[in-house]
């Protein structure tokens, strides 16, 4: 899509400002209070650790980023890079980790907001949690309605509160006093081992990086500007973070420290009660600060709302979640459901967890810190299974030891977590995990970079290993879909026992498409006038070819389409449903359309999915014969064979041609071919001779041959009628031919169709 | 109601620029178009931008619902163009493309909705009457089929 150059509109500026305005709230105007509680004056220290800790990650997210500028942001490196059982994990982690984040911001909000109007204490409700309530479902509705902000308002904000830091630090500057920061215990009156605990409680503070890489995909020249903003940003709230908490810390003692609303009550001490004539000065400060607390916070909130959307919106992409979760509202064009779920969430973590911030605070840091440390694991996985389209504008600096440095702080931040917060959060891991395997194995649809990696070196690695990453490898898709191009009424039948047999088989679904193929000297207007009587036929056929599957139970669905095209439309059928297999048949082929050879041979070489192309009208009812020499598309004609078995109890002989005097190692290959397949107890026949020979004299036993292509572009000579494999044509036994793309290349599985 | 005009530069239906939101819209929208036969349909879809603020939906999932649209107006109008446009201002983009199509008129089918749905889309049907410098053809309003 050449399109996507017009989606891109945030720049630099925005793309920091995001950045900032979502830390900024939380690390000044929440946590200094209780922080300087838990450390003393040292708890500036614990603030630049969390900043260099931050950066070493920042760094990392900024090479995925710049790699993969996709929605989703952190899950979606996991996903791609670990597969879809940590990508469940990461993605549930930062889902929650999010909501958890938006609840301590909403008790900030509420923190501030008690400032200003005195709240009730409703039930087992504090005041601060009636303010956070109110200000949750505010932000959500706000996301809910995708209330339009003006294009700049995150930019003024940012800038706002950049401007009031600023009047107080220099304010606290002036009645800064060294003699209050030490205090009557010095810096570190409870001892430095109070700097990391104090550290896990303010990371919550430097969350906001991670989402500038969620909305990568809108950034204008992201390979640029996406490492410059994150990194920058982490850069400019550290720094910011150091300069005002000990300016605070120098106006007010720390033990005084106000724990809702330390910046407010900084401020009055700060600024003169008048300056001439103009009294009220300090209390009007403490106004403006506590207005700005309110805008930061919810500024913070807003965004995390608007960020856990897109994270489920990427795990819908792949699986994980159902995407009923990410439709959008027909008047409000916002992701409603996913947006009301983390509401709800959110709702539900003030009102359980609101009356102590400190654990709303560490639950948020503990997921993401473990998002942050598979961040660090997929980024080596990358680098080591050397995805050549992984192809980063920025590179970490001094890699491998960044990321692993990177991995071993996050996770190393955890163990400073009180017990609460860490069984929070491994319970939310447990139940990611529960989920993967209950729900996501089913409908998760790729495998991760990692597991590839891991087959390709089957043989050099443990056994366990390998069969581990088996048992977590997603069993595929919501199952299959089988396309059916049904062209007219006497083959549609056949056509759809073989595609509802491999659909029930699969646990997959139907789609029967009637390709209508207009000449090229008919307009497709024209056409369509005569729409009434095409879609009678259509509706006929369609009908009673939903009507011939539903013995299989499973879901159909119908499709007319009007084309030129004929195959071609075949194919591009196939791509925009993301069909797995198309069945079709024989006479199909042949409707290409008038377009030259060297077209068809082209799409014919390239394959979207598996193509079943049956001769033969029948609905095969008696046994079934699948000649095989080994290979890909064979694979394809035992798994139809083994469908047919399953679903309606055809009985499956399998044949080997070898030539004479080869015929014990002829059987030993078919013996291990029909062991692979399933297909073990299958009649098993060597014969010796020509191979369409023997195939031409069996045939006749047989109510189905199943014939795999024995080289690419099988489907490509049928078209072309250039196939010298007359067998098909002279048969009375229907044949079926099949054949199986070769792979799909790494590139388009990881990154998609360019 | 027909295009009648005669001359066929002034045929209003010649060129229609046709407004969709999503696949339900895009249906409604393009079956009440088809008794009056429009000469040729361009479906247009616009996907909002935040321009400076992050958009409400991923670009990707916005362009999957476009692409929705712009099928379900072709199986109303098989030769549909379709034109994607991304702007925060969607009167705007719409009469843009108009001129960019070189569009004779714009169709648009009112939105329902309740009175605070309308005030927060601006109820566009409104805007569009008022600022585009060609004619905008108001459809029937039809219930969504469905």
């Amino acid at each position: 899509m050449s399109e996507t150059e017009l989606a891109k509109d945030l720049g630099l500026v925005s793309a920091m400002t995001i950045g900032i305005g979502t830390m900024i709230g939380a690390g000044i105007f929440v946590l200094p209070g209780v922080a300087a509680n838990t450390a003393g004056p040292v708890v500036v220290v614990s603030f630049v650790v969390g900043g260099v800790i931050a950066m070493v990650n920042a760094l990392s997210v900024a090479e995925l980023g710049t790699a993969m500028p996709k929605a989703g942001g952190g899950y979606y490196y996991i996903n791609k890079a670990l597969g879809p059982l940590f990508g469940s994990i990461a993605g549930m982690g930062d889902w929650m980790g999010l909501a958890f984040a938006s609840a301590f911001y909403c008790i900030g909000f509420g923190q501030y907001l008690t400032v200003f109007a005195p709240l009730p204490e409703v039930a087992f409700l504090n005041p601060n949690q009636v303010g956070a309530l109110f200000a949750g479902l505010a932000f959500t509705a706000v996301n809910y309605l995708g209330a339009k902000e003006t294009g700049n308002v995150q930019n003024v904000i940012v800038f706002v509160l950049l401007a009031i830091l600023t009047a107080f630090a220099f304010a606290g500057f002036l009645s800064f006093d060294y003699a209050t920061l030490t205090g009557d215990g010095g810096l570190a009156p409870l001892g430095t081992s109070k700097i990391l605990p104090a550290t896990a409680l303010v990371f919550v503070s430097f969350l906001g990086y991670a989402k500038i890489a969620t909305v990568a995909e809108e950034l204008k020249n992201p390979g640029r500007n996406l490492p410059i903003a994150i990194v920058g940003s982490v850069a400019i709230v550290t720094v910011i973070y150091a300069i005002l908490v000990t300016t605070m810390l120098g106006v007010v003692p720390w033990p005084d420290l106000s724990l809702d609303a330390p910046v407010a009550q900084a401020a009055e001490l700060s600024f003169p009660a008048s300056i001439g004539p103009i009294g009220g000065v300090a209390a009007g400060a403490a106004a403006v600060m506590t207005a700005g607390a309110l805008l930061a916070t919810a500024s913070s909130a807003n965004a995390s709302i608007l960020a856990s959307a897109r994270i489920n919106f990427a795990m819908g992409r792949d699986g994980i979640v159902t995407n009923w979760l990410n439709e959008i509202h027909p008047d409000y064009s916002t992701p409603y459901r996913s947006i009301f779920l983390t509401g709800a969430l959110i709702v539900v973590f003030i009102a359980a967890l609101g009356q102590d911030i400190e654990v709303l605070a560490k639950a948020a840091s503990v997921l993401h810190l473990i998002v942050y440390a598979l961040m660090n694991a997929a980024l080596i996985v990358f680098r080591e299974a050397d995805v050549e389209e992984y192809d980063p504008d920025f590179t970490v600096p001094l890699y491998p030891l960044t990321p692993i440095l990177g991995a071993g702080l996050s996770l190393g931040l955890v163990a400073f977590m009180d017990g609460i917060e860490i069984a929070l959060s491994a319970g939310f891991v447990l139940a990611a995990m529960l989920w993967y395997f209950l729900y996501a194995r089913r409908e998760a649809t790729e495998d991760g970079v990692l597991s590839e990696f891991i087959r390709e070196r089957e043989d050099a690695l443990p056994d366990q290993i390998v069969s581990a990453t088996d048992a977590v490898a997603p069993s595929g898709s919501d199952g299959p879909t089988i396309m059916v191009a049904v062209a007219n009424p006497r083959t549609e039948r056949a056509l759809m026992t073989l595609a509802g047999a491999l659909a029930s088989q699969a646990g997959g679904r139907v789609l029967a498409t009637h390709i209508v193929t207009v000449p090229d000297q008919t307009s497709l207007a024209a056409a369509a006038e005569n729409r009434d009587r095409i879609d009678s036929t259509s509706e006929e056929l369609l009908e009673a070819a939903k009507a011939d599957v539903e013995r299989f139970d499973v879901p159909v669905e119908t499709r007319t389409i009007l084309s030129h095209r004929g195959l071609e439309e075949v194919f591009g059928a196939a791509r925009a449903h993301d069909v797995d297999t198309v069945v079709m048949g024989y006479g199909g082929t042949r409707f290409v359309g008038g377009r030259i050879e060297s077209a068809i041979d082209e799409l014919t070489h390239d394959l979207p999915c598996d193509f079943l192309v049956l001769d033969g009208e029948e609905v095969p009812t008696s046994d079934v014969l699948v000649p095989t020499a080994g290979g890909n598309s064979s694979d394809l004609s035992a798994e139809v064979a083994s469908a047919l078995r399953e679903t309606i109890g055809m009985d499956v002989s399998l044949l080997h041609v070898v030539d004479e005097g080869e015929e014990a190692a002829g059987r030993e290959f078919l013996e291990g071919w029909a062991g692979d397949h399933q297909l073990a107890d299958a009649e098993l026949r060597v014969e010796t001779g020509d191979v369409e020979t023997v195939i031409e004299r069996l045939s006749d036993e047989y109510g189905l041959v199943i014939v795999g292509a024995t080289d690419r572009g099988l489907l490509s000579r049928i078209v072309r009628d250039s196939l010298a494999f007359e067998v098909i044509e002279s048969l009375d036994t229907p044949v079926l031919l099949a054949e199986r793309p070769t792979r799909r290349p790494l590139r388009e599985r990881l990154f998609g169709p360019r | 109601m027909t295009a009648g005009s005669g001359v066929d530069d002034m045929d209003l239906l010649a060129r229609v620029l046709l407004p969709v939101a999503n696949e339900a819209d895009a249906r409604a929208t393009a079956i009440a178009l088809e008794p009056y036969d429009p000469a040729h349909v361009t479906a247009v879809h616009v996907v909002e931008k935040g321009e400076g603020v992050p958009d409400k939906t991923p670009v990707e999932q916005s362009e999957a619902v476009a692409e929705s649209a712009y099928a379900a107006v072709r199986t109303v109008f098989p030769d549909a163009d379709d034109s994607t446009a991304y702007a925060r201002d969607v009167v705007a983009a719409i009469i843009e493309t108009a001129e960019a199509t070189d569009a004779t008129a714009i169709a648009v089918r009112p939105r329902g909705g309740g009175r605070l749905t309308q005030l927060l889309s601006g109820d566009l049907t409104r805007q569009l009457v008022t600022d585009a410098p060609l004619p905008v053809i108001v459809l029937p309003s039809t219930e969504d089929p469905t």
